[in-house]
């Protein structure tokens, strides 16, 4: 029973991270319908960058999220505008292609620059320590980092429903054409989703390298997220939240309990065998819209 | 391959015969013909250096036909097309290890093992539309790269295998580099003959419709699901036996040769060639694995210039130009380099006029 608790907190707290992942992919799949694979390349840059401010800079803590915040935003205006607007109306490959090639791009910045090495954020910028509740020992940085993804989340679900251009870019997800008619500008709101998802992808990474460290291996992260989004369905944000913190929890289940018949490394394995079933069983995962499609 | 474009006006197929030509004009034959027989001659003329480069060139134009069918044919998206040729590579250690098996016999054996684990990962994949292909095939990727790495009783894990060219036959000993190249150039050409050939078939033109628009297809009676496994499956054959003839000429397979990166790099220059043609598989083939060999070259320059920093420096280096490349021809020309060939051709054909 104790395991089994802890297993389900440990679960959660990484499962919180995939799901922010899990939402950034959904921002901008739900805005343009791209997939975008480079949201795994961003995890890597925002953690190196905070690392840059922090170490090597030593600047203080607020300032350097703000700064890793504003150069994952400019990176998205980038990619934006030089890589996916071109490709608006191309066959679906080429932008997916593209995402792809920025992913690869991104790891050889940041082994260009970071020579790929692990790092730490000298200490952390979460508080150390932890809870004692009965049995259970939380981790400080653990707790936090879930809050933050939640809060996170939380203030993204809550822009897409009370604020105009959350409405707007609900009505771009149904229909890019009749949101254009409707006088809602379609590239302003691609952009506004390229700069929300790469700003919550550098989250993500901040967080990501504050528990793992910083390395090129973060990415890792990312293509496990793609499962959360698999499950979630794919364009749903409650969906990717719950499913996120699902393949968090089946992973640890997984390691604990199957970790004894399976040699090896199993963290990669699990969540992607868990997509082939998702596929098999319930392929448009939770939540995800089923597109009744004619001639 | 859709009939008809990219012909001057007032050229038509006469005939049923004609129609079904593999090459049209006897120019063409005869450059096709030529062209072979300079690759053949090639053989004797040229070094090993030069050899082991043409070696590369044709596994990986195999390899890359593969995709071409997945990708260009059929409108399905792998990312798992280095794994698959990895499996080609280990299914002829296996079965030379541990069976016995002379390359002759685990060479078929290394397309149709590829081609049935692809065809068990596509299966859930294909029956809904969109890129749930290429979440199916990166799942496949990380199976396939886990069991390698773990089965350590049959794969030797991460230590990697010895596999063995074939055996001297009528006198032709396999162990010299000039004969290895015949043999895997032979090879690349009744591989790459058989793909030309399938975009004619009954099969081949399935897999345009289905890419083209998967809903009328089904109206006009074929089975999506159906044909999109067997593209997946056809690609994964071409992935297994690039794998086969590629580790035949290093005689040595490791796990660590077949990253997702390599995967990705297969679909990025794929697509830089050119969707929907042999051609542009080749040409895509061709220019991923000279910028390889460009940037082995520049290694020693690059040490001379970094020192220590040398090694990073290079793998940086190959992924941000390579990426660089990708995305730039991408956002320039999305349909590849074999698009701008065809509008080069079309207009030196009419010339005094623009169009």
């Amino acid at each position: 029973m104790e395991d089994f608790l802890k297993s389900i907190m440990l679960g959660l707290a990484s499962g919180g991270i995939y799901a922010l992942v899990a939402v950034s992919y959904v921002i901008i799949y739900k805005a343009t319908r791209i997939f975008a694979f480079s949201q795994a390349g961003m995890l890597v840059i925002g953690s190196y960058t905070l690392w840059q401010c922090l170490i090597v800079w030593s600047l203080p803590i607020w300032l350097s999220i703000l700064i890793s915040l504003a150069i994952g935003a400019v990176i998205a205006l980038i990619i934006e505008r030089t890589c996916m607007r071109p490709l608006i109306g191309q066959p679906i490959l080429a932008p997916i292609v593209v995402t792809l090639g920025v992913m690869l791009l991104f790891r050889g910045i940041a082994l260009l620059f970071w020579h790929g090495e692990v790092r730490g954020y000298g200490g952390s910028f979460l508080p150390l320590g932890a809870w004692e509740i009965g049995f259970l020992s939380l981790p400080k940085i653990q707790v936090y980092g879930f809050a933050i993804c939640m809060i996170v989340i939380a203030l993204l679900i809550s822009f897409y429903k009370y604020t105009r251009t959350g409405l707007g870019m609900r009505v771009v997800h149904e229909d890019h054409l009749v949101a254009q008619n409707l006088g809602i500008n379609v590239k302003r709101i691609f952009k506004y989703s390229w700069i929300f998802s790469c700003s919550v992808a550098v989250i993500g990474g901040m967080l990501l390298g504050n528990i793992q460290g910083v390395g090129l291996d973060l990415d890792a992260n990312g293509l496990v997220a793609i499962a959360a989004v698999l499950f979630g369905g794919l364009e749903s944000f409650g969906g990717a939240v719950i499913a996120g913190l699902a393949i968090g929890v089946i992973q640890i289940f997984a390691i604990q309990y199957l970790g004894a018949l399976l040699p090896g490394e199993i963290t990669m394995l699990v969540p992607f065998v868990f997509l082939l079933l998702i596929l098999l069983i319930k392929p448009y995962g939770l939540f995800g819209l089923v597109r009744i499609e004619r001639l | 391959m859709a009939l008809n474009v990219d012909r001057p006006c007032g050229t038509f197929d006469r005939n049923y015969y004609q129609a079904m030509e593999i090459f049209r004009t006897p120019l063409r034959k005869f450059l096709m013909v030529a062209f072979i027989v300079v690759m053949y001659v090639f053989a004797f003329i040229l070094d090993d250096y030069l050899l082991s480069i043409l070696i590369v060139f044709c596994a990986f134009s195999v390899g890359m036909t593969g995709l071409q069918i997945i990708t260009g044919y059929a409108g399905q998206i792998s990312l798992g097309h280095a794994a698959f040729m990895g499996v080609g590579m280990y299914t002829v250690a296996i079965f030379q290890e541990h069976l016995g098996f002379n390359f002759w016999m685990a060479l078929p054996l290394a397309g149709l093992i590829p081609m049935l684990i692809g065809m068990l990962f596509g299966i859930p994949a294909v029956r809904i539309k969109g890129l749930y292909l290429a979440f199916a095939s990166l799942a496949a990727h990380f199976v396939i790269v886990y069991t390698i790495n773990n089965w350590r009783s049959v794969t030797n894990g991460t230590d990697g295998m010895y596999l063995h060219r074939p055996a001297p036959l009528l006198g032709i000993d396999f162990l010299i580099d000039q004969y290895y190249y015949i043999l895997v150039l032979t090879v690349t050409i009744v591989m790459i003959y058989f793909a030309k050939n399938l975009t004619r078939t009954k099969l081949g033109r399935a897999f345009v419709a289905v890419r083209d628009n998967d809903i009328a297809a089904e109206v006009m009676g074929i089975n999506i699901a159906h044909t999109k496994v067997l593209a997946f499956g056809i690609g994964c054959f071409y992935a297994g036996i690039a794998g086969a003839i590629g580790g035949g000429y290093y005689e040595y397979v490791n796990v660590e040769w077949f990253t997702l990166t390599d995967s990705i790099w297969y679909l990025g220059f794929l697509v830089v060639g050119g969707l929907g043609s042999i051609f542009g598989a080749i040409a895509g083939a061709v220019v991923w694995k000279t910028l390889d060999e460009l940037s082995t070259l520049m290694t020693p320059l690059a040490e001379a210039l970094l020192g220590g920093m040398a090694f990073y420096a290079s793998a940086a280096f190959s992924l941000v130009i390579y990426s660089l490349i990708v995305i730039v021809v991408l956002v320039l020309e999305p349909r590849g380099i074999n698009h701008r060939w065809q509008i080069i051709k079309r207009s030196y054909r009419l010339h005094p006029f623009p169009y």
